[in-house]
């Protein structure tokens, strides 16, 4: 075996070695790296699904507090409470149109400017009364 | 090649070393990985692995208007781990206990108690601490009781005995009512050992609103009732699931997160309920069991065109989020009387034999009968006809139509007759009486028709006048709807729609068909004659109002015990509709044994129900925007002047 040939095998082995260990490093730091990363993503996901869950249960707790607050029960003890006086509508004050309502209208506005015509043409006389 | 920087020792003792760490890491690999592989993925399998269930929100009920009559709220259970307390955090106990709706004594006695015998009963607990705080934090509603859900422990003891053979209790029930806001608050204080379970809790915003109809789900979330349990199905969900890793500390590594089934929530079920009207009608309701104190009452309200149910609702009732504390004997409120009681209609059921009568052209309005008799041939043999109300007595022929508006029993016996027994019994039939009207809720009855061959010689006298017979008050209110809607029997509904938890529909239901019963001219006659009634030509002017055309029917029914009529004890009813030319609504009024001390004599249908009948009548018209009734119509007067009254 020639020594000098030994020699440089033996340090071409050592030197890919050196590198392989290098590359080897480097993908695995990369591995640990990206893992981290899908880690950190995955845990930032989470985060976030949990505040949306959080931010829906909150929703649901004002909707069904809104419901509470929106029972016929609650309304009239408010109204008695803060003495708005509101009742509801009587028959009697209902007037119920049962023709077309733009007919009405515009038949409706005829008659005030037929009477504000009949006003702006109607002569007038001062009479002055005697003492 | 030069020679390099090592001699040939140093280069063999270097290679020999990597190599040989390699060997070394390379068996290392081989013993982890093959030999003891099953060993270390069971460890890793039992520490690491989780599966985390996700539950499915359970969906809501609605009204017809989208109000929510039922909901999901979700609350904590908080609970403490005694061991993991801190002395540092005592000075943050008079918040907590604040929060957690405490005393502070209550508090520390529970915080305090660290451990218990095994054979104790596991309560390290004040009455308080250990009642139920079922806070829906919407009106300081709060339970004192313990329900039949909630008689599990409040302290759970893990871990081996010590000398005194005590063992540590690990989880100790503080509150199990604690809202969102104040969870967010008691993790603020950051106590070390605090900590929640969060679950979804049913919450009925309208307490006893439509409690029949709606039902309830228990502690354990079982449905038990109402459309609660019969919607189950489209209302539970599904619930998710995620299969992954955690950490030491019990934390999720949310990477190793293998399988994500997330949970489908349940879907809302609309119903053709309104609360408004069924705030109307149940308001009505309590005035009249103040008033008349009966032992039970029924007001159910439709719309006679397509069947759908506005309102239901029955006195006793009770509180869908206080079920549990109906008291001894309470079991009798949570019945829905409207379909699962029967009693004999009385009078109401003689639209029953003047339709069939005048579908099959045997009579017309204006034919007369002898209203004086007090027997009548049947099949060759004299049955003595029924007495007239005590308050009525006809000395002359009446008509079929006063026959209707007057109620009488002699009357309508004859109609019977002339239908005979086998026509009138398919009638009743034909009407839904004798079958369940197919109701989702409440363990509907079908009510008591006995067939004609049981029937003894004077039910063909008897039943017409609505004895001898037995109906629920959802058949009877049916049965007039037959009239309302043109002579089709309609299936009463309470579900208009499916929706999923984005809105979308997925499901609808319409009017639902059963038979035609009467011809539509048959229907329209009824109704003219019906109309008649609620006047002053008839014997219910209470339930007339004004402006509008009512058409209905009065009953007032003696009650039976042991098979005898017994005086005093009376069902009254009024079940009608408006306007009778064209039917928008349909309601009916009845009461179960009224105290006739109160009512001031008998307990008549005209007397007890048929202002109830006017009184929601007059509420709904305004806020279900009924317009008169074509007759009506034709004479606008007041648009016609201009608008001005």
């Amino acid at each position: 075996m020639k020594t000098s040939a030994a020699h440089g095998f033996v340090n071409q082995v050592l030197a890919y070695t050196l590198v392989g260990i290098g590359l080897t490093s480097s993908i695995g730091v990369g591995a640990v790296w990206m893992r981290e990363q899908i880690s950190f993503t995955a845990n930032a996901n989470k985060v976030l699904e949990a505040r949306i869950a959080d931010l829906t249960r909150r929703c649901e707790e004002t909707t069904a507090a809104i419901a509470q607050e929106q029972d016929a029960t609650v309304l009239l003890q408010r109204n008695t409470l803060w003495n708005l006086g509101l009742v509801p509508p009587a028959e009697g004050q209902v007037q119920r149109v049962t023709e077309d309502p733009t007919e009405r209208l515009a038949a409706k506005r005829s008659r005030g400017i037929e009477r504000e015509t009949a006003a702006a043409g109607t002569v007038s006389f001062r009479v002055a009364e005697q003492p | 090649m030069s020679k390099g920087f090592a001699s040939n020792y140093r280069v063999v003792v270097l290679a020999s070393l990597v190599l040989l760490s390699f060997a070394g890491l390379g068996v290392r690999l081989v013993w982890l990985h093959v030999i003891d592989r099953q060993e270390l993925l069971d460890t890793i399998e039992k520490a690491r692995r989780q599966i985390t269930i996700e539950h499915a929100r359970r969906g809501d009920i609605l009204d017809a208007r989208d109000n929510i009559l039922a909901t999901s709220r979700s609350l904590i259970d908080l609970g403490v781990d005694p061991q993991l307390l801190r002395p540092e955090d005592e000075k943050k106990w008079p918040q907590l206990a604040a929060l957690a709706g405490l005393t502070l004594p209550e508090l520390a006695k529970i915080l305090n108690t660290r451990t218990s015998r095994p054979d104790a009963v596991v309560a390290p607990k004040s009455p308080a601490a250990g009642s139920l705080t079922f806070d829906f934090g919407l009106g300081g509603r709060k339970d004192e009781e313990k329900d039949e859900a909630d008689t599990a422990d409040d302290a759970t003891q893990v871990g081996e005995p010590d000398a005194n053979g005590e063992r540590p209790i690990q989880w100790a029930k503080l509150s199990d009512g604690i809202s969102e806001s104040a969870y967010a608050a008691i993790q603020q204080l950051k106590i070390r050992g605090i900590y929640g379970n969060r679950v979804y809790r049913r919450v009925y915003p309208h307490n006893e609103l439509a409690a029949h109809v709606i039902g309830y789900v228990n502690r354990a979330e079982q449905p038990v009732t109402g459309i609660e349990s019969f919607a189950d199905f489209y209302l539970h969900g599904q619930d998710g699931w995620m299969e992954g890793e955690k950490d030491g500390r019990q934390v999720e590594l949310a990477q190793f997160r293998s399988r994500d089934v997330p949970a489908a929530d349940g879907y809302s079920v609309e119903l053709s309920i309104d609360a408004v009207v069924q705030h109307i009608v149940e308001a009505e309701l309590a005035t009249i069991a103040e008033k008349y104190r009966p032992e039970k009452a029924t007001i159910i309200v439709s719309d006679p065109r397509t069947g759908f149910i506005l309102a239901l609702a029955n006195t006793p009732t009770f509180d869908l989020n206080a079920y549990n504390k109906l008291g001894p004997g309470g079991e009798y409120r949570l019945r829905n009387i409207a379909v699962a009681d029967m009693y004999e209609p009385g009078s109401v059921f003689k639209i029953v034999a003047a339709a069939g009568a005048l579908n099959d052209g045997l009579v017309t309005p204006e034919t007369t009968f002898d209203c004086t008799l007090e027997s009548i041939m049947v099949d060759g043999v004299e049955r003595k006809l029924p007495r007239e109300d005590a308050s009525d007595h006809f000395d002359h022929p009446l008509s079929v139509a006063d026959i209707i508006a007057l109620s009488s029993n002699k009357g309508a016996a004859q109609l019977g007759v002339l239908l005979g027994a086998r026509r009138f019994y398919n009638y009743v039939r034909a009407f839904g009486f004798g079958s369940p009207t197919g109701f989702p809720v409440g363990g509907e009855v079908g009510g008591l028709v006995h067939p004609v061959e049981k029937w003894d010689g004077l039910t063909i006298t008897r039943m017409p006048m609505g004895q001898s017979v037995e109906v629920t008050p959802l058949q009877m209110h049916a049965a007039m709807g037959v009239i309302a809607s043109g002579g089709i029997l309609l299936r009463p509904q309470l579900i208009r729609r499916i929706r999923d938890a984005s809105g979308e529909v997925v499901y609808g239901l319409g009017r639902a068909v059963v038979r035609r019963v009467i011809s539509e001219a048959t229907a329209r006659t009824m109704a003219q004659l019906l109309s008649r009634v609620a006047s002053d030509a008839g014997n219910a002017p209470e339930a007339a109002i004004p402006g509008y055309d009512v058409a209905g029917k009065t009953g007032t029914a003696q009650k039976a015990v042991n098979g005898h009529y017994i005086e005093h004890h009376h069902v009254s009813s009024f079940v009608g509709f408006f306007p009778a030319s064209n039917p928008q609504v349909a309601i009916s009024v009845i009461l179960d044994d009224c105290d006739e001390n109160l009512v001031g004599g008998t307990a008549f249908g005209h007397k007890v129900a048929a202002p109830s009948f006017r009184h929601i009548g007059e509420q709904l018209i305004p806020y279900l925007d009924i317009q008169p009734g074509i007759d009506d119509a034709t004479h606008p007067a007041i648009a016609m002047e201009g608008g001005a009254r």
